[in-house]
């Protein structure tokens, strides 16, 4: 048996793609994207806290150089270009992982049969929303251009969550051909606010006489949970409380991960994976707000009081006054409320060549036999709110040794469609490294890129005993 | 051979961690303190329509004017205060009874201390077809430090006498109809 220290760090900004590390064999963490791949070897063990560290952060539409290049235009003038070459489908999104600890272990249930069993407990955040086009350009223009314009107010649809998740796969290699695993996943949402079901419009039409009227549609609601330890005075109370919640303390869900890896022959391999399809359901300090209300104005009606007398002018105001006030109301409840956890589906095609031989046969040379090249097509796709974001890579892998590998990809995504990336793993003595980036092009510079991606790692694995 | 592996996994790191130190060039994120949005908000105000009788008291005999105090809290609400840089009363008036008129607004802040005023002339209209005038007042400068610190507007009708005009009787046709909105000019800064 021999240990072989592989430590896990990531550092990745993209939007949770991430394809450099999907079907990279010989880093412990892509089990995580697929509970079915090929494992070959015997178990890891993570570092805590260390062993898997990524964030990740996209957005479509324009880039942070677009807005603040030193090139003396206006800076309110680029803002403002950004903001009206956007639309309601541009998004951005946040993802950030940190492994609190992972291990796997291979289980011998008879002389033949054996199952890879792995696990682990992880917190993420989640940050997702859409432009809300209408709302950003009534901030702009306000409604005096735009008589007419209907203000949809449904394009706000924002989300953020903190949470744990314990999780435990199993993986098992059916035959020569297949493997199949399966992760259960218990999520405990530490905090969480969202507000990506809202309905609603503002409208400002002429009317007869040169009147304005103007109306006001609100459907709007806010959920929340867990946010209480905001108020909080003590801050090391509001620690607590979350590090309670961290561990089962949380609203809880459940949710699985499924995979398989089909070989069809020796140069062939398909693979897939659904990761996420799980929901939690929050009930736990769970603070909603609704702003609901219908309000037609078309001004403020005098009546002069020789005619009708009684009304006065202060009546006049609070009349309007109050019609507005109801219309912006905000309802609290504390309703508990269920989310789908956003499903991510992974998939790829790939062909194996070039199989290193021996010129002389040795029975007892035990140098690597297998494949040294691996080309192939992935496919990743991710539920979102009002649509899937995708992403389609092409990949080349290479083994210069056993104890150095490359993979290259070029990605075309929602983001750019010049997306090449990099990632290395490699076997230093009894220490195994790994660095993945992607959007290699755009590192010249960053700012003009709209999400970049950068992860390295170690862990501690323990490698079959023929190896 | 064994250290020739090791010296390219060396290089191969070497060349990564450079792509992972590299630049944010030609940028300037201090610009974000600058950020001004300039919003053009038309609000609906006042309107009032008003028939002859309105302007005759038991007898059938003519006023001399009648008028309406109206109470406008949105001028000196702490977000127009802060944050508007002009702003444009536009009054449109349609009349089609056989009268001049003069309609004065007043407007007068919480101390019921006049701030502004001005007024507007009326046509009569011979014929009762609708005559529309329309008058715009800008508000910028001290006149929109006047506006800022009004919260009443008080509105009056007064009855002007004109070569063609008719004197008012309970069967005099035709109506006196106002409508006003705000045109309310925005400096949003972060």
């Amino acid at each position: 048996m021999r240990w072989l220290l592989f430590f896990g760090f990531f550092v990745s900004l993209n939007a949770q793609n991430k394809q450099l590390l999907y079907g990279f064999k010989e880093v412990p963490q892509q089990i995580l994207l697929n509970p079915g791949a090929q494992v070959d070897y015997r178990g890891y063990i993570g570092v805590p806290l260390l062993s898997h560290i990524h964030f990740s952060a996209g957005i479509t539409g324009f880039s942070a150089f677009d807005v603040f290049a030193d090139d003396g235009k206006d800076f309110n003038q680029k803002i403002r270009d950004v903001v009206y070459d956007m639309d309601a489908k541009d998004f951005f999104g946040f993802n950030q992982q940190l492994d609190i600890f992972s291990a796997g272990l291979t289980l011998r249930t008879s002389l033949e049969d054996m199952v890879f069993i792995s696990f682990g407990l992880y917190q993420e955040s989640d940050v997702f929303s859409y432009f809300p086009k209408d709302l950003a350009v009534l901030a702009y223009e306000g409604n005096f251009n735009n008589l007419n314009r209907r203000f949809d107010f449904g394009q706000l649809n924002v989300s953020a969550e903190v949470l744990s998740v314990f999780h435990i796969g199993v993986n098992k290699k059916i035959n020569s051909k297949w493997t199949l695993g399966l992760r259960g996943k218990v999520y405990s949402s530490i905090a969480q606010a969202s507000s990506t079901e809202n309905k609603g419009s503002f409208i400002t039409y002429p009317s007869a006489n040169n009147n304005l009227n103007h109306i006001f549609d609100l459907d709007m609601k806010l959920q929340t949970s867990g946010l209480s330890f905001l108020d909080e005075p003590n801050a090391s109370a509001g620690t607590a409380i979350l590090k309670k919640r961290l561990l089962f303390g949380g609203n809880l869900g459940v949710g699985v991960d499924l995979g398989f890896t089909y070989q069809h022959a020796p140069e062939w391999t398909i693979d897939a994976s659904l990761q996420d399809i799980g929901f939690i359901n929050y009930s736990k300090d769970v603070k909603n707000y609704i702003l609901d209300g219908y309000l037609e104005y078309d001004g403020i009606q005098s009546v002069f009081p020789q005619v009708v007398s009684g009304q006065t002018a202060q009546d006049y105001w609070d009349e309007v006054k109050n019609d507005f006030d109801e219309l912006f109301e905000i309802d609290s409840t504390t309703t508990s409320y269920t989310k789908w956890r956003p499903l991510k589906l992974n998939s790829s095609v790939s062909y194996n060549f070039g199989r290193k031989t021996d010129k002389e046969c040795n029975c007892l040379d035990k140098s690597d036999t297998s494949f040294q090249n691996r080309v192939g097509a992935h496919l990743f796709a991710m539920k979102r709110p009002n649509h899937f974001q995708w992403a389609l890579s092409a990949f080349y892998y290479r083994k210069f040794y056993k104890g150095l590998q490359l993979k290259a990809s070029y990605t075309v995504d929602a983001f750019s469609f010049n997306n090449v990336g990099l990632g290395m793993s490699a076997a230093l003595g009894s220490v195994q490294f790994y660095i993945m980036a992607d959007n290699l092009l755009e590192y010249q510079n960053l700012a003009k890129s709209q999400s970049v991606s950068l992860q390295l790692g170690f862990n501690y694995i323990f490698k079959n005993y023929e190896n | 051979m064994r250290k020739q592996s090791f010296f390219k996994k060396i290089l191969a790191i070497i060349i990564l961690l450079g792509v992972c130190f590299s630049c944010i060039k030609d940028t300037d994120f201090e610009q974000s303190d600058t950020l001004v949005i300039t919003p053009i908000m038309e609000v609906n105000l006042v309107k009032a329509q008003e028939t002859p009788d309105s302007f005759l008291d038991a007898s059938g005999s003519e006023v001399p004017f009648i008028s309406d105090l109206v109470v406008l809290e949105v001028f000196t609400s702490d977000f127009i205060v802060e944050n508007i840089i002009k702003a444009e009363l536009v009054f449109e008036i349609t009349n089609s009874i056989n009268k001049a008129f003069q309609i004065k607004m007043d407007f007068y802040d919480t101390a019921d201390t006049l701030q502004h005023s001005f007024s507007i002339d009326i046509d009569n209209s011979p014929t009762n077809s609708p005559l529309i005038t329309e008058y715009v007042e800008v508000f910028e400068n001290m006149s929109l430090l006047a506006l800022k610190s009004t919260s009443k507007l008080d509105i009056t009708i007064s009855l002007a006498s004109s070569p063609t005009g008719s004197v008012l009787t309970p069967d005099s046709e035709g109506s006196i109809r106002l409508t006003s909105k705000g045109v309310f000019y925005l400096k949003i800064s972060s």
